[in-house]
């Protein structure tokens, strides 16, 4: 049975190797990059003005100068990598890349797999509708065909599953009641959707209102239904388990925020100041 | 040509006038029916139908008879032409009828003039590079899964077997994840590009697997036997005997593989790859010009293609040579 005790032996290693591969040592991280010198941040390339691909092909954006400036105060380089949303979502980065300044929502469901040092903004969510619509509050999505971004808080809002657990944000209801949800890959597709007129594909959409507020300036045949749903809390998100680089993170916000850093980087964006709500 | 004929017959077109008048009546139909007034057809024929908006059936009949005038004179005329002739100009018409769509959108062509230099210096680049490392390495797979495929020995067989199931059994883009997310679980933390290259092989490897299979099976029992009791061992009646024989049946369908590949390739952008497919999509993001890029990203896939499609008529045509 040389056959079998070998295989067992085999099976009992990858299994070892698999666990130990799933468990990330404390301080891990902020070794890596204070040796390289770098850090590696995720961003979506497609999520303009928080990040996006500028006149010079280069990544650009609110999220991008927040990640430059947290690099440049840890003294390391920044690189960024691109991967699709849902991947950065999931977790288990396992080095890949460091550091996620993506206008994230920390969820509680995203908090199993991730680490949140720190909240940096808050922006607020809106529904919207065509330019030709004659939905006047939220109330009148009810029963309508609406979209949202796949795996975003919007989509979570419509499915009435979103919990928010940070503090400072305010209490929220869910006020639209969807006939159907229709998910996208970003919120541009969802607009490209709602554009095409009332009613043709989508009746309306719920996103991020700087997003919204940019599709308009863009000439976007749309408009801003009532007031914002709710305040999104965006944290910058780090894999799970190392405390040291979790409060690394956590100070430099802090100081950033103190020092009118981030006031200045939301207004030079947004033309608001989002680091605060209201 | 299905096959050489002597037995020649004119166009159909140029046999009976009842043709033509029938196809004249059913293409105005047709061209009635879409309305073509708010075209540029519509513009044309303002003389005669005064203002085309307001112009109503009447409108929409006349300028619908005179544009099926013209497109069965087309073919009727392009029926009396030499068979390169033909190709040609048939090529290049739907050619202009493409762009002329793509040029209604409205483009902002200096938006893609600023940007079409980096998509292909960022974007066809890594593109190609990603299609054409994966390709040469699907190629060596196939070979010996084909051969595994063949064997007599149940535990190759096996194997090549699975594994032809398994990767064509699943979408590729399922498979780009499961390599780019599954194997940080086993301990090795792959990056994208080695991910996505691996994603394509196996998966291409698997499908062309079954090329090569199929085009080793096709060579006659005879011709084993025959180099067998020559005393030829297997490399080498592979090599020799087989494979050259094999290859002009091979190469056909492998050619679509490498075509298909070129787009499939675009699958890997989900995990962050900056090639065309990716480009496209985030180039244009910030302006919402994004109809822009992914009508330029799309004429380059096409001409790569077009670029692929002719290297594999010549190698084609260089086989059949050979062989025939």
């Amino acid at each position: 049975m040389t056959f079998t005790r070998r295989a067992l032996a085999a099976a009992t290693a990858m299994t070892l190797v698999a666990l130990s591969a799933g468990a990330s040592l404390s301080g891990e991280a902020l070794d890596r990059i204070m040796g390289n010198k770098m850090l590696k941040v995720a961003t979506d390339a497609n999520w303009a003005p928080q990040s996006f691909l500028n006149e010079n092909n280069e990544m650009d954006g609110f999220d991008v100068d927040v990640a430059r400036e947290l690099a440049k105060r840890m003294g390391a380089d920044v690189e960024f990598v691109t991967p699709a949303w849902d991947i950065i979502t999931a977790g288990n980065w396992n080095g890949r890349w460091d550091v996620s300044v993506g206008s994230m929502t920390p969820t509680k469901e995203r908090s199993n797999v991730l680490d949140f040092p720190v909240v940096y903004y808050y922006t607020p969510a809106a529904a919207a509708v065509h330019r030709d619509s004659g939905a006047v509050s939220l109330g009148d999505l009810n029963g309508k065909v609406v979209g949202a971004t796949t795996a975003s808080v919007f989509e979570l809002y419509l499915q009435k599953d979103l919990t928010i657990d940070a503090e400072g944000v305010p209490s929220f209801e869910y006020q639209i009641d969807p006939g159907e949800l229709r998910s996208y890959k970003d919120s541009t597709a969802v607009m490209d959707d709602l554009r095409l007129g009332d009613g043709v594909r989508l009746d309306g959409m719920v996103g991020s209102l700087p997003a919204l507020l940019n599709a308009i300036e863009n000439n976007y045949p749309i408009k801003i239904l009532g007031e914002p749903v709710f305040y999104e809390p965006l944290a910058i998100a780090i894999d799970k388990g190392d405390a040291e680089f979790n409060d690394k993170i956590a100070g430099i916000v802090a100081d950033m925020q103190a020092d009118g850093t981030l006031t200045a980087l939301s207004e030079k964006w947004y033309g608001i100041d989002y680091t605060s709500t209201r | 040509m299905l096959y050489a004929d002597t037995v020649t017959s004119g166009p159909l077109v140029h046999k009976s006038g009842t043709i033509i008048v029938l196809m004249v009546v059913v293409a105005t139909l047709l061209f009635t029916l879409f309305n073509l007034t708010g075209t540029i057809f519509g513009e044309l024929m303002r003389p005669v139908i005064g203002e085309p908006a307001e112009s109503g059936l009447y409108g929409r009949f006349a300028t619908g008879l005179v544009v099926a005038i013209l497109f069965v004179l087309n073919i009727v005329l392009i029926g009396f032409l030499k068979f390169q002739f033909q190709v040609i100009i048939v090529w290049l018409q739907l050619l202009v009828l493409f762009l002329a769509f793509f040029y209604g959108f409205d483009l902002d062509f200096n938006f893609i003039r600023s940007k079409v230099w980096f998509m292909v210096s960022q974007g066809v680049f890594t593109t190609l590079y990603v299609s054409a490392i994966s390709i040469a390495l699907a190629s060596v797979l196939a070979i010996v899964g084909a051969v595994a495929k063949l064997s007599s020995n149940g535990f190759a067989y096996a194997i090549a077997s699975f594994y032809t199931s398994f990767f064509r059994g699943l979408p590729l883009l399922m498979q780009v994840y499961l390599i780019y997310l599954g194997l940080p679980q086993l301990g090795y933390v792959i990056n994208a590009v080695p991910a996505g290259i691996l994603a394509l092989t196996l998966c291409y490897g698997a499908y062309m697997t079954e090329i090569f299979r199929a085009g080793i099976q096709s060579i006659p029992k005879g011709q084993w036997e025959a180099s067998r009791s020559l005393g030829f061992k297997f490399g080498l009646t592979m090599r020799r005997i087989i494979l050259p024989q094999s290859l002009p049946l091979i190469i056909p369908p492998t050619g679509n593989q490498f075509i298909a590949m070129l787009k499939d390739s675009s699958l890997v952008s989900v995990i962050g790859v900056w090639e065309l497919m990716f480009l496209a999509r985030t180039l244009g993001n910030k302006t919402f010009q994004h109809m822009e890029m992914l009508i330029t990203a799309a004429l380059i896939y096409w001409a790569l293609s077009m670029c692929l499609e002719l290297a594999q008529g010549r190698i084609e045509r260089h086989f059949r040579t050979k062989s025939h």
